[in-house]
């Protein structure tokens, strides 16, 4: 049947709906694009047939073809904005540098759009703040506090905060720490943040 | 030295530095450190903070800690041993030691530049002086002759002689004099190294310091009470001290609840409210049902007798006594009657009365935040204990004190409720240990004191392989052993318990407690006394913990290292 390729493609985004970003099925875009095009071709055939003859009774099929044709578009489409949403938010989760994992699913075009992104999401923050730029990938809640109790999950080593002292990173240890330098150890679940 | 104003000479100083907690393993130290994290985040003070179990433990965390720290408190740990000799620290490190144990060193006493005590000077120390500990030794003229003991008493002879007679009396009158102190100095420091007990609780120190930066909230309150209450549940203090700290508390507790509450403004069910109570002396008994706690209680099972047929009896007749039918007293105690929990203490103080239990109600603290949460000190201290000494597998020391930190904490409701049902446990496991020891005459008296060995096999004794689990059952056994025992001599005798620590290694864990008495003053002689009886039989022991009454021993030296101690202190 028509168009259920297309479909696939846009189930398997579903699937993984957590905004983690799958292999770039390339081998699916291209037959769906194969199908566009033999589809493309039956209809010229059928349109120049028609013509030529007056023929009216070949008129659903090509209608039949046509509307493939645009829900073919309409799901690449889809799948491919989806994609490059996902990268989007990837940019304001790992920061400008992405894991290699990630990295290995997009392709050669996903990756020349997250180089231009991240060069206009740059030249933003460095607009902002009068000239001095601001980082607005930091705190993306309004933090309670600068400082933040962590508990240590993981034995990590040493860390340095910004007036060039280390602190021990060992587990079951906890620490008071600048919140800015803490997040990105939180999110890779080396700290954990303690509630009272 | 000892801090005078604690605001100036400690907090002041750490302010804007960086500080490193070294916090031992008790409810005490766990209370304290927690009072001390609010005021740290409530001033951005940068701390890390590390447990520590014992003297190693110590050791490492600052040997890893030495290079990024110049400040370091600790809390519950330190005191009582030579600190700058143990760490050997760099002459910048600073250390703030609020430690319960006593004596302190004399050496940290009287070191003015890298160790500070936060201890009250008046708190019941009896530090010698000075000038009889230490000396400044630059008496020794030159001109030989100075160690030479046939000089004494011998008539200086010869010419060459004569002209030094002199000098050389007076050098004999200084040797004299040196000998003398040195043998009073001996003394005195014996008479004071000689006993280990107790001071005021470390939370309460810290209360305090919150108190005068007027930064202290109901939560520090409260855990200074529990940090108060872990002291007498563990019967490291007296009555009289406990009592005195009470009312100490109880002033701050009424300053903390003096608000005009009437009709319009009354405070809503949910915030915190702490309140003194003159509660009844049954461990966790309004988590429990009555009469599982009046079973497990130690006060009521030793006054009672219930590991005998006749205390059983006398159990159902004291019940039966206050006219409370069985079936309500043994369901949970909030599903009871309210008929009958309406004057349940007066009853029960009534009815103990002709039992004999003339103080079956203690002063303590309770709070009441939001409509189901009631807790009293004790059930929290016993809770949080049952959390910090969980014996479940998988779990390290470490993640039992961060636990048992949590569940300080009035948002971890389900850790707390947790640790009450691992409370129970262990209370129906000592209880239980101890009617079979009486019952079965496994408490032997050894001449100067008594001693009782927890066989590998015995049910639950993985329990008390734990330091203030052995010691909660030894106490509880003593008390038992009295009350069951016709000889009057052995009611006078301190008890050692031992039990297997760790099967792989061959170790036991020995606790030596005081003997118990109405007058009592906790003090314990058993940390000199087993370092000189391990000594004495090179037996191989591991004094570790914090408390020196507390070892690890290998279970082949057990009988030389007791016949020592027999010899030692007969």
């Amino acid at each position: 049947m028509f168009c259920e390729k297309a479909v696939e493609l846009i189930r398997e985004l579903q699937r993984i709906s957590d905004g983690q970003l799958p292999a770039f099925n390339e081998d699916g875009v291209r037959q769906v694009l194969q199908e566009m095009e033999a589809l493309y071709e039956h209809n010229q055939a059928d349109v120049n047939e028609t013509k030529s003859e007056q023929r009216a009774d070949l008129l659903p099929s090509i209608r039949l073809r046509h509307c493939c044709l645009l829900r073919n578009q309409r799901c690449v489409g889809a799948y491919l904005y989806d994609r490059l949403l996902r990268i989007r938010a990837l940019r304001w989760e790992y920061g400008s540098v992405l894991p290699a994992n990630v990295r290995f699913h997009m392709s050669a075009e996903e990756l020349q759009w997250f180089t231009c992104y991240k060069k206009s999401l740059a030249s933003f923050m460095r607009s902002l703040g009068g000239g001095g730029g601001l980082d607005v990938t930091q705190d993306m809640r309004p933090p309670k506090s600068l400082y933040i109790q962590v508990r240590c999950v993981k034995d990590h080593g040493e860390l340095e905060i910004d007036d060039g002292t280390l602190v021990l990173l060992k587990k079951n240890s906890q620490h008071f720490l600048p919140r800015w330098k803490c997040e990105h150890l939180i999110r890779q679940g080396i700290l954990e943040h303690v509630v009272h | 030295m000892f801090v005078t104003d604690i605001r100036k000479e400690f907090y002041e100083a750490v302010a804007d530095q960086r500080v490193a907690l070294l916090v031992a393993s008790d409810i005490d130290a766990l209370c304290a450190c927690r009072i001390l994290q609010a005021l740290f985040q409530c001033d951005q003070v940068q701390y890390t903070l590390i447990p520590v179990a014992g003297w190693q433990d110590l050791g490492t965390a600052f040997l890893e800690h030495k290079d990024q720290f110049k400040y370091f408190v600790l809390i519950n740990c330190g005191a009582n041993v030579d600190l700058l000799e143990l760490l050997q620290p760099d002459d910048d490190s600073i250390f703030f030691i609020c430690d319960t144990h006593r004596p302190v060193d004399v050496v940290n006493v009287y070191n003015d530049t890298q160790i500070k005590l936060l201890i009250k000077q008046d708190d019941d120390l009896g530090v010698p002086s000075y000038d009889e500990i230490f000396r400044d030794d630059d008496e020794d003229e030159e001109g030989g002759d100075s160690g030479n003991e046939s000089d004494e008493g011998t008539e200086p002879s010869g010419k060459r002689r004569r002209f030094d007679e002199g000098s050389v009396e007076r050098r004999i009158e200084r040797q004299r004099e040196k000998r003398e102190w040195e043998a009073r100095r001996r003394e005195i420091l014996f008479d004071y190294e000689q006993y280990e007990y107790h001071g005021t609780s470390a939370a309460m120190m810290f209360f305090e310091l919150a108190w005068v930066l007027t930064k202290d909230t109901k939560d520090m309150l409260w855990w200074a009470i529990i940090g108060l209450t872990d002291q007498w549940v563990h019967d490291k203090v007296t009555h009289m001290k406990y009592v005195t700290d009470i009312a100490t508390m109880q002033r701050h507790v009424s300053r903390h609840n003096h608000r005009n509450e009437d009709e319009e403004n009354s405070l809503s069910i949910d915030c915190m409210r702490i309140s003194f109570e003159y509660d009844l002396r049954l461990t966790l008994y309004q988590h429990w049902s009555l009469y599982e706690s009046i079973s497990n209680s130690c006060y009521t099972c030793c006054h009672f007798k219930l590991w005998t047929l006749n205390g059983q009896k006398k159990l159902q007749e004291f019940l039966a006594d206050m006219g409370l039918p069985l079936k309500q007293v043994r369901q949970k105690f909030t599903s009871m009657d309210m008929s009958i929990k309406e004057n349940l203490r007066e009853v029960i103080e009534e009815s103990s009365n002709k039992y004999g239990m003339k103080d079956i109600r203690i002063q303590t603290f309770g709070v009441h935040f939001g409509f189901k949460n009631r807790f009293l000190a004790s059930d929290m201290v016993h809770a949080t204990t049952a959390l910090l000494e969980s014996t479940e597998k998988d779990e390290n020391e470490t993640d039992n004190f961060i636990k048992a930190l949590d569940s300080l904490s009035r948002s971890n409701l389900e850790r707390l409720h947790s640790g009450m049902d691992l409370a129970k446990k262990k209370l129906i496991a000592i209880q239980q240990t101890v009617a079979s020891c009486i019952c079965t005459n496994l408490i032997l008296s050894q001449g100067p004191f008594l001693y009782c060995y927890l066989m590998e096999g015995t049910p639950d004794v993985k329990l008390f392989s734990k330091p203030m689990a052995l010691t909660l059952l030894s106490k509880y056994l003593l008390r038992a052993f009295i009350q069951s025992t016709r000889n009057k001599r052995c009611r006078l005798l301190p008890l050692i318990m031992a039990a297997p620590k760790d099967v792989e290694k061959g170790t036991v864990l020995v606790v030596g407690i005081p003997p118990e008495s109405e007058t009592s003053d906790k003090k314990n002689f058993f940390g000199r006394a087993f370092e000189k009886a391990a000594e004495s039989t090179s037996s191989r022991t591991l004094h570790d913990h914090f408390d020196t009454s507390i070892i690890e021993l290998k279970t082949e030296d057990r009988s030389k290292f007791l016949d020592a101690l027999i010899t030692l202190l007969s």
